[in-house]
Order: structure tokens, then sequence, then C-alpha cells
């Protein structure tokens, strides 16, 4: 073995032994994996009202549900960037998990879901949001909307598209009304079983829970091996491995839960 | 998955029910309830069976396990089952983790996030090992609950951080999670994560046997001492984003140990692996030659992977070198200056320290106030590495004398000044000497 990885004994070494903290229990926590968790939240006009205190009230219950989540191995940060006339940071850098606050949200203007997508782009890169030192897993993008986009959403797409973080990230969506179109909202997460629609104030509690959490447990770890294949993996057999098992995930959740019985948020206005 | 209500009764398979309390937590494979049961409070494991790939094989496992009994007791183990609701969802319930033992996550992290149920404001408290004798010892429990394991001829299967809870203060371990545990050879269809999976299993080529727990036993060790991943360095840093092929390619395919003496690719990199390249100056040689053989040989071939067994005498070794110094350095003997074959000098304030060598052992144990040798170390074939046999104290009636208390339940002959061997009764003792020879009846020491 050479010298370089295993130290001689001698006594010369007593020098040595003392030019560092040598405290055998004295250690820092374990190096942690970073996941950013990115909110793009529909703040146009259209979700004034029930529907915009819903989505306040549930996203405050939600931040320590996921803290739970994320105590375990991975350092958890959430970004929340909302989306009306403006797109707009709800703060100026990712918060840890331990440290996040919601600041309650209000609605007023149109629906730029491109330029939202734009502004995702620039920020999800290692100069801009995800700067960690450490690994980081792919982040997870969670888009809440409830109206048809009001601006060029396919270029803005198409500039995210070409973004590796988010090509890897996993991608949810929630379409919130009649208004919110899935197959749009399919184009953005690259599949149809991670876009779920809420009609109700009931249904938009539970399925911003269970998406935000059940994304937040698939993202903060490995990628879990089944272990019936009997054949060499590759990369092909893992890739995207998350993003399906989130979708499958989804929609047994969704599938669980009943309908529920409060009036639909588009009618009675 | 069919959730229990909090209230509910769940019908036990011999009769009587558990009545739920409230949640603990939930995992992989379903959710965790306080129950009420007998007048007592259990912990009741409810499955998601949808997520099972092959429930009636589990249960009956599981059932088998049940009738079998822990190996020892440091394992958590399923008590009794559930009775099977109509569409086949059944439990097992389990007795509560005591007060005073925290999780390896915890530890890894230095501390645990405790969670205000009122504000869901979040408080760290610290989580430490009380002394380096404690940690050491729970990393001999640790390995010792896997030799207990595979004695019986099971393997633990998913082995990983969440496996275990750690008493910080004695170094007593728990093994948890003890449901998926199976007969060596057989799989009841559970996964594992990469990082403390063996490489072959996370390629897919082979499915979780006693070897492949060998492999994840040497990382959680690795963990635990170094307090980092054996595979995360350079190579792996410089991806940048873990995604699942860069983890397949990491854990699996392309497995390069941070201190692999061959292959340099990897090397832990400064400011994120800063324990691993501390610790990894501390540790004596054996103790990394152990692990650098696990990480490179061990690698490809499973069979040359360390038995739990000489991991055993390796950390009972290691814990036999501790010495605590007068000034407040606490290290092992290798981290102390050697002056000759039976004395060691701390490199800090010059204290000196003889040293006693156990026939038993090839290694010699450091003396200094409060240092303990232990049944084993007394006894040929002995197991018991956590009953204290003998220890060094200061004698009450004469201050600054030290001497060796026989802690055992067996009687000693002592060498005196004198020359003459003394009887040495248990809850006695005798002066330390520079001519000092022990005689435990098997085993015999000499300063």
């Amino acid at each position: 073995m050479s010298n370089d990885i295993l130290n001689t004994n001698d006594a010369e070494f007593s020098e040595d032994m003392l030019d560092f903290d040598d405290d055998p229990l004295s250690a820092t926590g374990v190096s942690r994996k970073s996941l950013v968790i990115f909110f793009l939240i529909d703040t146009s006009g259209s979700m004034k009202g029930k529907k915009m205190g819903e989505l306040n009230t549930v996203m405050e219950e939600l931040i320590p549900e996921i803290r739970r989540v994320g105590e375990a191995d991975t350092d958890v940060k959430v970004a929340v960037l909302t989306f009306s006339t403006d797109v707009k940071w709800m703060y100026s850098t990712p918060i840890s998990i331990e440290d996040f606050e919601w600041a309650r949200l209000r609605a007023s203007g149109v629906t730029s879901l491109g330029a939202a997508f734009r502004e995702l782009n620039q920020r999800m890169s290692r100069n801009g949001f995800l700067n960690s030192p450490s690994l980081s897993f792919a982040p997870v993008i969670f888009l809440m909307t409830d109206g048809y986009p009001s601006d060029d959403y396919k270029a803005g797409l198409r500039e995210l598209q070409s973004n590796s973080w988010y090509k890897f990230g996993l991608k949810t969506a929630l379409g919130i009304g009649q208004e919110a179109n899935d197959n749009i909202l399919a184009e953005f997460t690259g599949s149809a079983d991670t876009v779920v629609h809420a009609y109700t104030g009931e249904q938009l509690a539970q399925m911003i829970k269970i998406i935000a959490v059940t994304s937040s447990q698939i993202g903060s770890k490995s990628m879990t091996l089944s272990d019936d294949s009997g054949k060499e993996l590759g990369d092909e057999d893992v890739f995207a491995a998350k993003q399906k098992l989130l979708g499958q995930q989804i929609q047994e959740l969704i599938g669980n839960q009943t309908d529920g019985s409060d009036i639909p948020f588009d009618t009675g206005w | 998955m069919i959730e229990l209500a909090i209230g509910q009764e769940v019908e036990m398979e011999f009769g009587g029910t558990a009545k739920v309390l409230s949640v603990i937590g939930s995992g992989g494979q379903g959710t965790v309830y306080l129950v009420k049961f007998n007048g007592q409070k259990w912990a009741l494991k409810w499955y998601d069976i949808d997520k099972m790939k092959k429930p009636k094989a589990f249960r009956k496992n599981l059932q088998d396990n049940i009738n079998d009994g822990p190996p020892s007791s440091k394992f958590l183990w399923p008590k009794y089952l559930t009775k099977e609701t109509e569409d086949g969802t059944f439990g097992y319930i389990m007795e509560l983790k005591p007060e005073g033992f925290d999780s390896f996550v915890d530890i890894l992290n230095t501390y645990k996030l405790e969670i205000d149920p009122l504000t869901g404001h979040s408080m760290k408290r610290t989580v430490r090992f009380a002394s380096l004798s404690a940690m050491v010892t729970a990393v001999i429990n640790i390995v010792n609950a896997f030799r207990q394991l595979h004695r019986v001829g099971k393997s633990y299967q998913d082995l990983n951080d969440g496996g275990f809870f750690i008493n910080v203060q004695t170094g007593a371990v728990l093994v948890c999670d003890c449901d998926n545990i199976a007969p060596d050879g057989s799989n009841f269809g559970i996964g594992g994560k990469p990082g403390y999976m063996a490489p072959e299993v996370v390629r897919g080529i082979a499915q979780p046997n006693v070897q492949t727990d060998k492999y994840s036993l040497a990382v959680v060790l690795f963990k635990l001492l170094f307090r980092g991943d054996p595979m995360e360095g350079e190579k792996v840093v410089r991806d940048v984003c873990l995604t699942e092929a860069a983890e397949l390619k990491h854990y699996g395919q392309n497995a390069v140990f941070v201190y692999d003496p061959d292959d340099d690719s990897n090397r832990p990199v400064r400011g994120i692996h800063d324990n691993v390249i501390k610790f990894w100056r501390i540790y004596p040689d054996y103790i990394k030659e152990a692990f650098i053989r696990s990480f490179t040989t061990g690698i490809s071939n499973p069979e040359k992977r360390i038995i739990e067994n000489e991991w055993q005498k390796l950390f009972l070794r290691l814990r036999l070198e501790i010495i605590q110094c007068g000034c407040g350095r606490t290290n092992f003997s290798s981290m102390f200056v050697q002056q000759d074959e039976k004395t060691f000098k701390c490199p800090k304030c010059g204290m000196e320290f003889a040293s006693l060598g156990f026939t038993s052992r090839s290694t010699r144990l450091p003396l200094y106030l409060g240092c303990k040798f232990y049944t084993c170390d007394i006894t040929p074939d002995s197991d018991d590495f956590m009953t204290v046999a003998g220890e060094l104290v200061e004698n009450k009636l004469k201050p600054g004398v030290l001497g060796i208390k026989n802690c055992s339940g067996t009687k000693w002959k002592a060498k005196m000044p004198d020359g003459e061997f003394y009887e040495i009764l248990p809850g006695k003792g005798f002066p330390v000497w520079q001519g000092l020879e022990i005689d435990f009846g098997l085993v015999k020491a000499k300063i």
C-alpha cells in the first residue's frame, strides 16, 4: 500500500498528530445532498377569492409536512415563482425548508406562463439557484394554474426544455377549475400521469399536499431499486425512473380520494 | 392503500384487537401507528399491499420470523400479526422503541430536528456520542447483531441508515425494520437504495443475500466512523446532479472507493468531504486496510468481503486501544507517540501510559484512570464485550494509588510487589506496578 493512503506510525509522526483537530468525536454533519423544490404558482386575477385563499392556507400547512420529509439525509430548499402579468420570486434565493415561511400571495393580472418558463430556465442553473457545492438531486418542479396562458407559452417551454435540470427534474402540475388545460400541463410535465385536476376547494387542498409531499419524498431520496429483473441494468432502464414512480404514486393516491361534495370553483360566481 | 383511522380497532390474528392511537410515521412499505393492545402500547406496521410484489409470501415469511423469534435482544422484532382484512391487507405489532435511542440518520446529521406540534417550527437538538468508547461499542454492537442474524441463516436485505437506533451514551444498538429479514437466498420483492446496496444489486445482476448484507454493513460502519459516503468523491461531485443514471454509475457499474490506493480518481473533496479527510488521518492502519479491502477487491469479489467476526475482532482491538489522557485528549493509541513496545506518550501534554498485554489479544491495553476490559478479554471464545470485567480505579483510602478492580464474578490471581501471587476476589482490587502479572484462569495478562 502506498504511504498516501495509510499513515506510518513512527515517532516523527507526533508533529503531524497535533496539526489538526484530531478529536475522533468532533464531526460535522455528513455532507447532505440538496434538493430544490420549485413551486410555479399562477397568481392571475382569476385565482382571486376562494382559490387563492385555499392555496395560501394549504401552502402554509404544507411547509411543516415537507420539513419532515427532508430531515433524513437531504437538505431541502424551496423557491416560489409566481406569474401573473409579471413573474416574481417570493424570495430572492431558495430558502432552506427549516427556515422557510410562506408569504401570502394575492391575485391580479393575466397568465404569463411562457414568461414564467423563461424565468425558471434562467435561474435553474449552477450560477443561479442550484449553486450548492455538494451533490444535488434533480429539482422538483410543481406548476399550479387555473387558466389558459395569455402569452406564448410554447416558446418559453422550448427554452426550458433545453435545460438539463428540467430534463432530469421531477415535474408535476395541478390544473385548477374548468379553464386550466391539462394538455398544456402535460406538455410541461412530459407525462399525463403527473398532471392532476382540482375542481373544488377540498380537492385543491388534498391534491397540493399529495403532489408536494410525494414528489419531495421521491425527489429527496435515491431511486429505489426493484430486484426482479435479473438482467444488468443500463442507463435507459433507469432513465426518468423517479418521474415514472411519481406518476404511479400520484395516480394511486388521487384514485383513492373521494370527490368532495362542496361547490365547484367555476359555479356560483 | 387503506389507511387506518385514529380510534379504529384492528383485529389480531390470535384474538383481541389493537386500538389505533396515533400515526408514528410512514415509509415506502406502509405506515406505522401507535396502538394499544392487551393494555400495553405497541407499534403497528400496516402495509400498503398494493406496493408489494408477493404479499402472501411476505406474510408467510413474517409469520416464520415471528415463530423463530429474534436472533438476540438487539432486534426490534415483529411480535404478532394482525388478521388479514378481506382484501388481504395486514400488519404486525412490535414493541415500541425504548427511550434514549437516537436514529442513525440523526447521529450522521449530528442533530435531531424536533418539530413543535403547535407552530410547526423546528429546533435542533445535538446528537453526539458521549465517549469514544460508546461509539466504538456501537460499532461492535452493529457488527455483532449482523453476525447473530447471519448465523441463524437469515439476511437483512435492505440495510440502510433507517434501520438502526443507537444509545449515544452507552453504544447500545437496536436493529429495526426487521420485517424484510428473510432466509438467505429468498427474496420477497424488496428493493433498496444505491449507496447502501452492494454494486451487484444496484446493477440488477444479484438479489440481496448474506454477501450483499456484508457490503451494506461495511457502508454503515464507514458512515458511522468516517461520517461520509465511501463512494462519494471528486468523480461523483463532478457530475453535480445525482440523476438515476449517475447513481447507477457511481454506486453500481463504476463504484470507486474514495481512498482506493490504485485509483485516485474519486478522492474526497475538501469543503464537502472534510469529515472523511480528517478521520482517515486518525484511524489506525488495520481499520483503514479493512475498509480498503471491502471497497476495492470486495466490490467485484463478494466472497472477499470482510466477515462479521473479523470486523468484530478489529473493533474490539480498537476499543482496547483508546487512551483517555489526563489533559482531556481522547484518541486511539496509534495517535499517541509509542515510546517503546509497552509505553505510549501523549503528544500534547507528554503524559506517559504503561500498558497491559493479554495472552488472548495481540495488542496491549493502555492503562489510564477509568480504562476497562471486558469478559471477552479474559475468557477464551467469549462474545461478551459489554460486561466490564476490570477497571483501572484510584484507591478510595489511598488517594493517588491506582489499581485494577475485579468487576467480574470470578476469582483472579495477581502478582504483588513482593513477588507472590495473591487471590483477588470479585469486588476487590490490586495496585498497578512495574512487574504486575494477572492470572484470570485461562487468560493471563502482564504489564
